[in-house]
């Protein structure tokens, strides 16, 4: 890479392209795989009438919304309404700046040099990541606030109580993680984790699950899905949004669930690494490549998230916070004074 | 509550019973008969559309008295005819027509025929009714009722086991997916 246009304009370029469109295509497939999914659990069939066999629904439901109107109610808050969606949106594709999804290198000898597939390694990536998908809730509030509607309102109200409860376990959750792998590195996780030879989802068991249960209550998903409760508040938050506006919510919140899926993966479950990636006598494992690695289990968590909404019913809201405050948050904490001790103890990472 | 049980409840025991029956449920075989391509074929206790025949009636005005919403309208008058050289009076259906769009297949006018075999019976296995105009295609006189397309003769008395779902293959009696063990 010797020429720098190259190196920081084309191949950055090329990257952020190919991850955005990526990842909007897998959010639209998610949600026809939510909607198929919950049918199989249902003994229903799903979508399967656009051709072939319900696989371009995604791309029907897409033009549908790119040609529906866009409605402002009449007392809205006009310009905050608009921004609404975009304030969601922005934080979600964000993210995956720093979401490493296979190591360095050169694409089965495509490529002369090894090139790293994900954009950027910052060396505080886990802060950027805690820090941007936060600001995500901003939309949520203030869309439901310029809508002007009572139920776009609670819908709001309830989101940011509910970020607020959960962002706090979550975060020691997370902090177990750093003590184990001494860096706030993404990609530096990853590799402790291959020192290791476990994934840290066997010593951090605890926080894995809190992690996740966390991620499921910030992504506004069932058993969590308070915010958008139709038996109370009709749609939530995007009552009132419809065409594109309504889109960007949608692909927010499934953007969201990869992001969570794909955190949870790189910080408990080894990233693109097999499992006991020490161990030789799994070497013949390593013929799946990392990224397939990466995106099976990225995959299992999105079948999990759709699991859970198939299966569980939604939390009363004093049950939400008591869950929040009174549960995850010591039971973090105390994890977190355990896995010190023990690193403390049988050493960390040198 | 003992200790042990106690304990238990800390963990997500029920989460986990919850999440086997979705996942149980999810490698079920699908229960959606896909309609207008697969037809589901009803069983022969099924209350489909009519069917009539003039020759049993004996015009008693039974099955429109049993009628709950009163949607049988019969007119007749009577005939003498020569029966063995003597005069006899005989009743004559001149209308026999039912408003099928209220309908809602009760069967109480079957059950109230007192012919052998009855002279009215849904028992048809048809359920495709639906229709454009609904005063002209859907107001039966009793030429169409013997007519219509798909009619089928009476098919006798049908024994309570052969139950009254579409393609239900135990007849009513298999297990619901929930008591399936």
């Amino acid at each position: 890479m010797a020429n720098p246009w190259i190196a920081y304009l084309v191949v950055p370029f090329v990257k952020i392209v190919v991850i955005l469109l990526v990842l909007i295509l897998v959010a639209a497939y998610l949600s026809f795989f939510e909607r198929k999914i919950l049918a199989y659990m249902q003994i229903r069939v799903g979508p399967n009438r656009v051709w072939p066999r319900g696989w371009l629904q995604p791309i029907a439901d897409a033009l549908k919304l790119f040609v529906k109107e866009i409605v402002i109610p009449a007392r809205a808050e006009r310009l905050v309404y608009l921004l609404g969606p975009v304030i969601m949106i922005i934080p979600a594709l964000v993210v995956f700046s720093v979401i490493p999804f296979a190591p360095e290198g050169t694409f089965f000898g495509l490529l002369k040099q090894p090139i790293a597939p994900y954009l950027t390694d910052v060396n505080i990536g886990i802060l950027f990541l805690l820090g941007v998908s936060s600001v995500g809730v901003y939309g949520v509030i203030l869309g439901g606030w310029a809508s002007n509607n009572k139920f776009s309102l609670m819908g709001g109200l309830r989101s940011a109580a509910q970020l607020v409860s959960y962002e706090v376990p979550m975060g020691f959750s997370v902090v177990a993680v750093l003590l184990m792998a001494n860096s706030l590195s993404l990609v530096k996780i990853v590799e402790a984790q291959k020192n290791a030879g476990v994934w840290y989802f066997l010593p951090g068991f605890v926080a894995a699950f809190i992690y996740f249960a966390c991620g499921v209550a910030e992504t506004n998903r069932n058993p969590f899905d308070l915010p958008e409760a139709e038996s109370e508040l009709v749609a939530g938050f995007h009552t009132e949004y419809s065409g594109m506006n309504f889109a960007f919510y949608f692909l927010a919140e499934y953007a969201n669930m990869v992001v969570i899926s794909a955190v949870t993966t790189v910080l408990f479950f080894g990233g693109w690494l097999r499992p006991f990636p020490n161990v030789a006598a799994l070497a013949f494992l390593d013929v799946i490549p990392p990224f397939v690695w990466f995106a099976l289990k990225v995959g299992f968590f999105l079948y999990c998230y759709i699991w859970f909404r198939g299966t569980f019913p939604r939390y009363r809201f004093d049950q939400l916070m008591a869950l929040g405050w009174k549960v995850f948050l010591p039971v973090s904490l105390v994890n977190l004074l355990v896995i010190g001790l023990g690193v403390l103890l049988i050493g960390g990472p040198r | 509550m003992s200790l042990g049980s106690y304990l238990a409840s800390l963990l997500p025991i029920d989460l986990a019973q919850g999440l086997g029956v979705t996942g149980r449920f999810f490698f079920m075989r699908k229960a959606t008969i896909q309609y207008p391509d697969v037809k589901p074929v009803p069983k022969p206790r099924f209350r489909g559309m009519f069917g009539f025949n003039e020759e049993r009636c004996i015009v008693c005005h039974n099955c429109a008295k049993a009628c709950p919403i009163a949607i049988i309208h019969i007119r007749d008058h009577f005939e003498e005819i020569e029966v063995d050289g003597k005069k006899k009076k005989k009743k004559v259906l001149d209308r026999f027509d039912i408003d099928v769009k209220r309908c809602m297949f009760c069967g109480l006018c079957e059950e109230a025929c007192p012919t052998e075999p009855v002279a009215i019976w849904l028992t048809t296995m048809s359920y495709e009714m639906a229709a454009y105009e609904r005063n002209e295609r859907l107001y039966y006189d009793k030429e169409r009722l013997q007519n219509w397309d798909g009619v089928q003769p009476y098919p006798g008395v049908v024994s309570p086991e052969a139950g009254q779902l579409p393609n239900d293959p135990t007849g009513g009696k298999a297990a619901k997916p929930e008591e399936r063990r």
